[in-house]
């Protein structure tokens, strides 16, 4: 074994020790490897639209409030930890009371858009349903033509058939022809 | 000494050239640069994986990726990546090939252990949940090659180089989607191509069309009245047999003088308890004559001799059908139909077309009106039907085992050159 390959193996074995050490993968690599990715809703197929509506519909149907409270203001400190929470909730009280007022207005407007986005999807799952149900019917009729379809094909094949020994009685010499 | 890209190749240059690509890339680069040396320099063979999470099934997937390893193992050191315990046995009962030489390592996947999942069906994985396949992931890293023959894009590849065989894009862009971060894509049909296209937004590489090996006993064997299908008889019912069961029941009672000794048989693999299977024998129970016969999980001799005895070949797979998933990727029985001059008649769609000519070794149809049409004038002309046989058994010689194994060595004959080539650092 040559110094190059020895240096290798020695290498590897110390890089390899390290790698066991990590179980995740974007440390193996030195960075991220999982992106966000958007569907594009107006090529997928019904299967994928079904499967797209029902993994995103719970989403929209999320709704959160938020409000600032002066309680969570804590302390652990003994003797200072008093004082120091009531100066901090007298003075946050006094902002909170000014930031509640706005944040009224954006909750009412979150609580109105909540609900409609719940119509929204309410509105999407039952156009999905009659969708559903004008596909099993439309179905239901491609089967028919495509059985009269098959009808026509062997009509049109017997026919064929009708004229080509019509043709042949009509030529030979023992009948006149029609 | 130097490598062609100038870097140093002494002992104590390596170690800072290693350090370098730690700090800029990450260990797995590191690594991976230490393995390309190690090759470039003729240290060792190189290694490759190939990893399939339904190694355990049969399917004409698994039969790709493991040819694919009989037609490299003089190439590279391979292993076998499973998630379940196979046998060597199976291979060879399976496909009829010996890989007995070839280790197989059981990378068990405790996510789908735990819910007893028989499939292990990565549309079933979610971001909310952590990716169960990082082990294949982490696995990869081992490698000079990491070849991924899966219907899986949630493997990350960290190996040097990595080759994700396609065998079609049946999920798009979501949580743990890393498809386009191998360094080659290869494809079974332009199909399949068009679809990676279309729904993961890139060109795969190269297309290697899949291993067909069915010939039966030449193409002078005299030819029986059988109409012949030869697919699974899918619960879902996507291969369309309750249509073309339909068609030739009409065929028998409306044109019988046309199709008088005229069988249609319907071969095919079936799981138990199947209720497409059990409504297929209702449709044919009542039907005197017995023109329409079923043969469920036929062994592989009575196949070849169905296939040697058959003169037509319908399959409609893809008829009325809108998602692309649910058309015919390649459409491995209808090459396996000609290799025996058996003239397909087959539906105008996915990959089909690639396989037949219209007209001159078969032809495509759109509807299973059309499809009668064609096999009404087909019975009328035998002479024509023996000479479309013979087209039809010249086309599919393209499809041969041996074509497929000398295109796979070309393919990674280029792998090799970019495992060496200095310009080479993935992942990074």
């Amino acid at each position: 074994m040559n110094e190059l390959e020895a240096e290798i193996r020695y290498l590897k074995e110390e890089l390899d020790r390290k790698k066991e050490e990590i179980s995740d993968l974007r440390k193996l690599l030195g960075r991220e490897i999982d992106r966000e990715f958007a569907p594009p809703v107006e090529e997928l197929s019904d299967k994928e639209l079904a499967d797209y509506l029902r993994d995103t519909i719970p989403l929209i149907n999320g709704f959160v409030e938020t409000k600032p409270d002066i309680r969570a203001i804590t302390s652990h400190r003994k003797t200072l930890g008093r004082p120091v929470v009531f100066l901090k909730r007298a003075l946050l009280k006094t902002t909170f009371t000014q930031l509640n007022a706005s944040l009224d207005l954006q909750n009412r407007f979150n609580r109105d858009q909540s609900r409609f986005n719940r119509q929204v999807a309410a509105l999407f799952r039952t156009l999905h349903v009659r969708d559903g149900r004008r596909a099993e019917r439309l179905k239901a009729l491609e089967e028919k033509v495509a059985g009269y379809e098959e009808d026509l094909a062997l009509l049109r094949n017997k026919l064929e058939g009708l004229n080509a020994a019509a043709r042949l009685r009509g030529g030979s010499a023992d009948e006149p022809p029609r | 000494m130097k490598m062609k890209n100038g870097s140093l190749m002494t002992g104590a240059g390596l170690a800072e050239a290693v350090g370098e690509i730690l700090r800029r890339k990450g260990i797995q680069a590191a690594v991976n640069e230490l393995m390309k040396r190690e090759v470039a320099l003729g240290l060792r063979k190189p290694t490759l994986a190939v990893y399939d999470h339904a190694f355990h099934f049969i399917g004409g997937a698994q039969k790709y990726g493991l040819t694919m390893i009989s037609a490299l193992k003089d190439l590279f050191d391979i292993t076998i990546l499973a998630n379940r315990d196979i046998g060597y046995g199976k291979f060879r009962e399976w496909y009829d090939l010996d890989l007995s030489s070839i280790p197989v390592k059981v990378i068990p996947l405790p996510y789908f252990d735990e819910r007893k999942a028989v499939n292990l069906d990565p549309a079933l994985v979610s971001r909310d949940i952590e990716n169960p396949f990082h082990r294949i992931s982490r696995e990869s890293g081992r490698y000079d090659v990491f070849v991924n023959n899966s219907m899986n894009e949630m493997v990350f590849p960290l190996a040097c180089v990595s080759v994700l065989i396609c065998h079609f894009p049946e999920r798009r862009p979501r949580s743990y989607f890393y498809a386009d971060q191998y360094t080659r894509v290869v494809c079974n049909s332009r199909y399949t191509a068009e679809w990676i296209g279309k729904k993961w937004g890139f060109a795969p590489h190269r297309l290697l069309y899949p291993p067909v090996d069915m010939e039966a006993g030449g193409i002078d064997v005299p030819k029986k009245k059988i109409i012949l299908s030869a697919t699974r008889f899918e619960p879902e019912g996507f291969k369309r047999q309750r249509e073309m069961i339909g068609a030739f029941l009409k065929l028998c009672r409306q044109r019988p003088e046309a199709v008088g000794g005229w069988k249609f048989i319907l071969a095919g693999g079936s799981q138990p308890g199947n209720p497409y299977l059990a409504g297929l024998k209702d449709m044919i129970a009542g039907e005197a004559g017995g023109c329409v016969e079923l043969k469920v999980n036929v062994t592989a001799a009575e196949l070849k001799s169905l296939y040697r005895e058959a003169a037509l070949f319908w399959h409609m797979c893809g008829v009325k059908r809108e998602d692309p998933g649910e058309t015919e990727h390649f459409g491995m029985t209808t090459v396996e139909a000609m290799q025996n001059a058996v003239v397909p008649l087959v539906y105008d769609g996915g990959g089909l077309p690639e396989i037949v000519d219209h007209g001159v070794n078969g032809f495509l149809v759109g509807s299973t009106a059309e499809l009668l049409e064609r096999t009404l004038a087909l019975i009328g002309d035998p002479a024509k039907t023996e000479a479309l046989g013979r087209a039809a058994w010249k086309k599919s010689r393209l499809f041969s085992r041996s074509n497929f194994e000398t295109t796979a060595r070309s393919i990674f004959g280029e792998v090799l050159n970019l495992l060496v080539s200095p310009e080479t650092s993935i992942p990074g």
